[in-house]
Parts: structure tokens; C-alpha cells; sequence
């Protein structure tokens, strides 16, 4: 009589083809209940994040986005020497539930912060293998030939740390492979020699051939979300034993803030000064430093695994600082030359 | 930070040397490489250039340190032999590449972003230079031994310990070369040459190889086989794991050190995968501490384990080696 309950309460059952396999996270919709086995994550534009169980209704507030995202575990090959493609490791990972003495769970921030719409797992495991190369090719992490058993497992424990710091991931297996069968150096090269005239001029189109607009949108909201929670996380890693490692430390942490407070009013990209339009050019320059400074942040990341790890290891912690040193150097660096307007050369 | 300056040269056309400076200080805001040439700013834009393009090809970036690169005297007009001189200097005197003695390199190439080196324009490489190019340093991760993951061919080198028991020990190095194999028929034996020793070497770096490929399981019928050895001449057979780690490298089956491989150990059953001792412990091992540097990795028969002392594991760490006494090879 009324026609106040025509229309069903509950909204149709969300469409997440898909997930757990293809996707680790896809959008859901307000009104939607979280189906069984996974769980939701909100944000706001902070990357203020909070995380809803199975079975709850996804009341998400104005300006917040949801995910759904599926634990796992998921399994994967990753290649840790680009050089060496017949030689893997087999890793299986998942989510886990909400760690309680931390704030900020690392997933959901990875989430907010360059998660997107959705969450493929070929693409996250693309960003995961690349952590992996860098910090090996870096010498953070070690995998010589003819690995002992000493370095295997210092080599685990390095690895699921670095996973965790930087993506909120925990590794459950990690073994070594042969992909001999699936990737066939023989094969790989035999088509590069194939297409050598070629590919050559191609590489170095790649370099430049990105979009600038995108790459440094998606550049400074990182750095915006995550430096002032890698410097929070810099803050706690540390504990200094003597004035001169509390003044470094400081010292440290002052410059960061002053990185993100210069990030978190960073002219736009277009303008060389207000209503001045910048040449394209020096927008691509601008672009690279982001890019840049995003390749420090996420070496701030692995630093803080490693620091993470020293705490059982024992390493000295003042040749880390040092390191920290150097990351935040190059991010006072990158940042200062994407805020000019043109290259200073000295 | 203001470490001593380096210097690196190169041969110029004439027969003379140009000679690159590099010295390090904190960088305080300047460009992070400053490159003078006297009367000659358009090579010293060059040279910043190359500099700036080969850094894309390290792993770690130091904004704290300006480099200082500067030529004694103009080099001739489209002249560009010295750019691998200035690229190595750069490195030398940050200390990731670290030569037992004064370099001497001509090179030049249009990829320096992909660490390619193209070329030189010596007529004949004398005795000792690094000369860029096929048959010398093709790419700048040679310069460690590693196989270059942008091209066609794939080499690997490893070095191995060479005693007489006098001062003249030294590290050999071994490189093999591998491209795919296009034709069957032939057999696998046939298809692995060793270009400048005499036979019964070349027999048995065939045997060794074909021995560890079956023992790998892959790589029997894909390959054209070239090996090289720094030295042709030399006796015994502790060559045979470093030949055999090469092999393994440069077939993309093994994992990569971050610096050298340095290795000795023999085998008489590579179809097991087994690694044998060799002898003259005492004299190769003084020569390994010697020469290893950051980031390499020695591999040492598993019989020497015993025989290490801790004082050498603890310089070897401190010079930034690892060592691993191994009775087999591959994974773990």
C-alpha cells in the first residue's frame, strides 16, 4: 500500500568473477555484503584504511573506496636475475588477517596508494619480482651460486621480510625451480636474433615513451601516502644508542619531513609558474624525477625490512643509517628538480 | 668524501695517451657529474652524456657525490675512443669497479644506457688494453663476468686461481660463449669449440661440458659452444668448475653472483653433478684473498672446508666475498 519495501534491501550479490585467481582485489559497491572466505578494505583519500569481515554490509562512507580482496594464497614464479631466465623460484603468498599492533595494515596502505581500481596478480607479481631483482642486484639481499643452506635461509627470512615491509604480503613457501621447460633461453635468444636489427632502436624508444601525466600523478600520490609512514616506520626501526646516532637520527627524520611537506605542495605539472604552461619537454624531465623519487621511496622500503631484519641479526645499525642517508639524499634531490621549472646544471 | 683522484687512459689515433682524471666530492646541490675537456666544451657535454647514460645501468644511485671528470688535452675532431675510459673512471673512483692495475680502455657506443659497448678504432689492441667491442668487453657487465641479458649471443666468464708456486699466481679467467643451435645433426661433442689449445685440452673442456649438461638435464642439442681461456697454456685440471659455473651462468641455469665468480675444483664424474678436490690449498687460497673484491663469490672444494682458517672467512667478509665449499653443483 505504502510501496515502501518494493525494492529489495539487498543489493544483487557483487560481480567479482575472478577473484582469487586472476585479481587480488576488485572494486565492490556500497550496499554489498562481503562474500565468504574474503574480507573488504576502505580508504579515503588520507589512506585512512579499515577493514570489514566476511559477511558484513559495506557501509562505506562519502570519499571512500572499497575493495574486495581475496587472501589467497596465490602462487607464483618469480626470475630474481633477469639474465638467468631458466632458473626461478617458486613462492606461494597470501594476505593475512589484520595484524592488531599496527596501525596501518601495510596491504591496505598499498591499497590506497597505488592500488588503483582493481589488483591484477600478474601485475602485482611483476612488481614483486622487481622488488626482488633490485635488492639483489643492490646486494641487500644475497643468492650466490651454489647457495648453502645458511645463505638459503638468511636469504627466506631477508625475502618474506622484504615482502611484508613493502607489500603487506607474507611469503608461506618459497622454493627454488627449474623453468627450463616454460622459459628456453635457447629459444628466448634464438627470436632476439631474429628481430636484432630491429630491437635495438626500440629500447630506446621505451625509455622515453611513457606518459607523463599519469606517471606523475601516480609518483606523487605514493609519495604523499607513504613517506610520512616511512618515516613513522624510520622512526620506530631505530633505536639510538648514543647522542651522535640520536643527532643522525633526528637529523634523518627532520629531512624526511621536510621531503614530504615539499611533496605535499608540489607545483603542478603543466605550469612553469602560476598560469604559465611548461614545455612538454621539461614535463617528461619533471616526470622522470617523480619517477626517480619513486624508486627511492620504494628503496626506503626495503631499507626498512632490512632494518627490521638487523633487529635479529644483529647487523650495525650504523651502516644502515648511512643507507638511510643516501635514500633520503636522493629523494631531497629528485623532488627539488621536479619542482623547478627547468634543468639547473652547475 | 674527497677521495684521491683516478685516473684511467686511453690511446689516442697517434699513438699517445689521453688520460681521464675522476676524483669524488660532495655534491652540495651541483650536478651530480662535472665534466671539463680543455678548448673543447662540446666533448665535455659529450662526456656527461655517456656518464649519465651508463649510470642507468647500476643499481644503486647516490645523490650525495658529485663526480669531477676532466681530459689533459682535446681529443681529434669525431674522435670517441676515450668514452669507455670516462664511463670506467666513473666507476673507479666510486670504487664499484676496482682493478688490480692501471686501465688502459678504448670504446665507444651508441647504447650506453644499455651498458653496450660498439667498438673501438685500434688498429691491433696491444697487450693489456680493454677494448670495447666483440672479442673484448661487449657490454660493462663483462667486466664481472656476466652474461649480457639484451643480446643474441650469451657469454659467461669465471676465473679461476693459476699457481706456479711463485709471484707469478694469478686469476685466469674462462668465457663461454653460447648461441642456439639451429641444426641438428651434428653431434653435442662437435659443437663445443675451444679456438687455440691443443687437443687434449680441447678434448677434455668437451667431455667436461657435455658431462655437466647431461647431469643438468638441459642444454644437450640447443647450443653452438665456443670456449675461450685467458691463458692456453697450463696444467691440471682445477679449471673444471669454473668452466662448468660459466657454462651454467651463461645458459641462464644459475643463480648470478653480484661480482666475480672465482672457483677451483675438479671433477671425474660431472654426469653426477660431483665436485672434487683439487690440491695447492694454501697457495690459492693466500691468492683468492688477494684478489676478490665486493660482491664476489668464491666456490671451493668441499675437502677445504676443514682447512679454512677463521681469520680468512673473516677478511674474505670484510673485502665483501662470500665462500661456499660445495661437493655438488646446483641448487642446493
Amino acid at each position: 500500500m505504502l510501496n515502501l519495501f518494493t525494492k529489495t534491501f539487498r543489493q544483487a550479490p557483487p560481480d567479482l568473477a575472478g577473484l582469487g585467481a586472476a585479481y587480488i582485489a576488485l572494486p565492490i559497491a556500497r550496499g554489498c555484503t562481503v562474500p565468504n572466505g574474503r574480507f573488504a578494505v576502505l580508504a579515503n583519500g588520507d589512506a585512512h584504511t579499515r577493514r570489514l569481515s566476511e559477511g558484513a554490509r559495506v557501509n562505506a562512507f562519502e570519499g571512500e573506496t572499497a575493495w574486495c580482496v581475496h587472501p589467497g594464497p596465490y602462487a607464483c614464479e618469480l626470475i630474481p636475475f633477469a639474465a638467468a631466465p631458466e632458473i626461478g623460484l617458486k613462492v606461494a603468498f597470501a594476505i593475512g588477517s589484520a595484524d592488531p599492533r599496527e596501525a596501518l595494515q601495510r596491504f591496505d596502505l598499498f591499497l590506497a596508494s597505488e592500488g588503483g581500481e582493481r589488483v591484477a596478480l600478474d601485475a602485482f607479481v611483476a612488481q614483486v619480482e622487481s622488488a626482488l631483482q633490485r635488492a639483489l642486484a643492490q646486494g641487500n639481499l644475497e643468492l650466490p651460486p651454489c647457495t648453502s643452506f645458511e645463505e638459503w635461509n638468511l636469504f627466506r627470512s631477508g625475502f618474506n621480510q622484504l615482502l611484508y615491509t613493502r607489500f603487506g604480503v607474507m611469503v608461506d613457501d618459497c622454493v627454488p625451480v627449474d623453468l627450463g621447460a616454460a622459459r628456453d633461453l635457447a629459444a628466448l635468444l634464438a627470436a632476439r636474433l631474429a628481430v636484432q636489427p630491429v630491437s635495438a632502436p626500440a629500447a630506446v624508444a621505451a625509455q622515453e615513451a611513457f606518459d607523463a601525466a599519469i606517471e606523475d600523478r601516480k609518483g606523487l600520490r605514493r609519495l604523499f601516502l607513504e613517506l610520512p609512514r616511512v618515516q613513522c616506520g624510520l622512526r620506530m626501526a631505530v633505536l639510538p644508542a648514543d647522542c651522535a646516532t640520536f643527532r643522525r637520527h633526528q637529523d634523518l627524520l627532520r629531512r624526511l619531513d621536510l621531503v614530504s611537506l615539499g611533496v605535499g605542495t608540489m607545483p603542478a605539472l603543466e605550469l612553469a609558474a602560476p598560469n604559465q604552461a611548461l614545455a612538454a619537454g621539461e614535463q617528461l624531465r619533471r616526470a622522470r624525477h617523480t619517477r626517480r623519487a619513486v624508486a627511492a621511496l620504494d628503496e626506503a622500503w626495503a631499507l626498512l625490512a632490512r632494518m627490521k631484519h638487523a633487529v635479529t641479526e644483529m647487523l650495525p645499525a650504523i651502516a644502515l643509517l648511512d643507507e638511510a642517508d643516501r635514500i633520503v639524499a636522493n629523494l631531497e634531490c629528485d623532488c627539488a628538480a621536479r619542482r623547478a621549472p627547468h634543468e639547473e646544471d652547475a | 668524501m674527497n677521495g684521491a683522484p683516478i685516473a684511467c687512459r686511453s690511446i689516442a689515433p697517434d699513438g699517445s695517451y689521453l688520460t681521464v682524471t675522476a676524483t669524488v666530492r660532495p655534491r652540495d646541490g651541483r650536478a651530480e657529474v662535472k665534466c671539463s675537456v680543455p678548448d673543447a666544451p662540446d666533448v665535455a657535454r659529450r662526456m656527461q652524456a655517456v656518464v649519465r647514460l651508463a649510470r642507468h645501468t647500476e643499481a644503486r644511485f647516490d645523490s650525495r657525490a658529485q663526480v669531477v671528470l676532466s681530459l689533459d688535452r682535446a681529443p681529434g675532431a669525431g674522435e670517441r675512443d676515450w668514452e669507455l675510459a670516462a664511463v670506467l673512471a666513473d666507476r673507479m673512483v666510486r670504487g664499484l669497479y676496482q682493478p688490480p692495475v692501471p686501465v688502459v680502455a678504448n670504446g665507444w657506443s651508441e647504447a650506453w644506457h644499455l651498458g653496450r659497448v660498439d667498438g673501438h678504432s685500434l688498429g691491433t689492441v696491444p697487450f693489456g688494453v680493454l677494448a670495447g667491442g666483440e672479442g673484448g668487453l661487449p657490454h660493462l657487465g663483462a667486466l664481472s663476468g656476466h652474461p649480457d641479458p639484451a643480446v643474441g649471443v650469451s657469454s659467461a666468464r669465471a676465473w679461476f686461481p693459476l699457481v706456479t708456486g711463485g709471484a707469478d699466481d694469478s686469476l685466469a679467467w674462462v668465457e663461454v660463449n653460447v648461441r642456439p643451435a639451429l641444426s641438428d645433426g651434428d653431434d653435442e661433442e662437435s659443437r663445443i669449440v675451444v679456438p687455440g689449445v691443443d687437443a687434449t685440452l680441447q678434448a677434455r673442456v668437451r667431455a667436461v661440458l657435455v658431462a655437466a649438461r647431461h647431469h643438468d638435464g638441459r642444454g644437450a642439442g640447443q647450443w653452438r659452444t665456443t670456449v675461450r681461456f685467458a691463458e692456453e697454456r697450463f696444467q691440471g685440471g682445477s679449471f673444471e668448475l669454473a668452466l662448468v659455473m660459466a657454462d651454467r651462468m651463461a645458459r641462464g641455469r644459475d643463480f648470478l653472483p653480484r661480482g666475480r665468480l672465482l672457483a677451483t675444483g675438479q671433477s671425474a664424474s660431472w654426469h653426477a653433478g660431483r665436485v672434487e678436490n683439487v690440491d695447492g690449498a694454501a697457495p690459492k687460497c693466500a691468492l683468492l684473498l688477494r684478489e676478490a673484491g665486493a660482491g664476489d663469490r668464491i666456490l671451493l672444494p668441499r675437502a677445504w672446508e676443514a682447512e679454512l682458517s677463521a681469520d680468512w672467512r673473516a677478511q674474505l667478509k670484510a673485502q665483501g666475498a662470500s665462500v661456499a665449499c660445495v661437493d655438488r653443483i646446483g641448487i642446493i
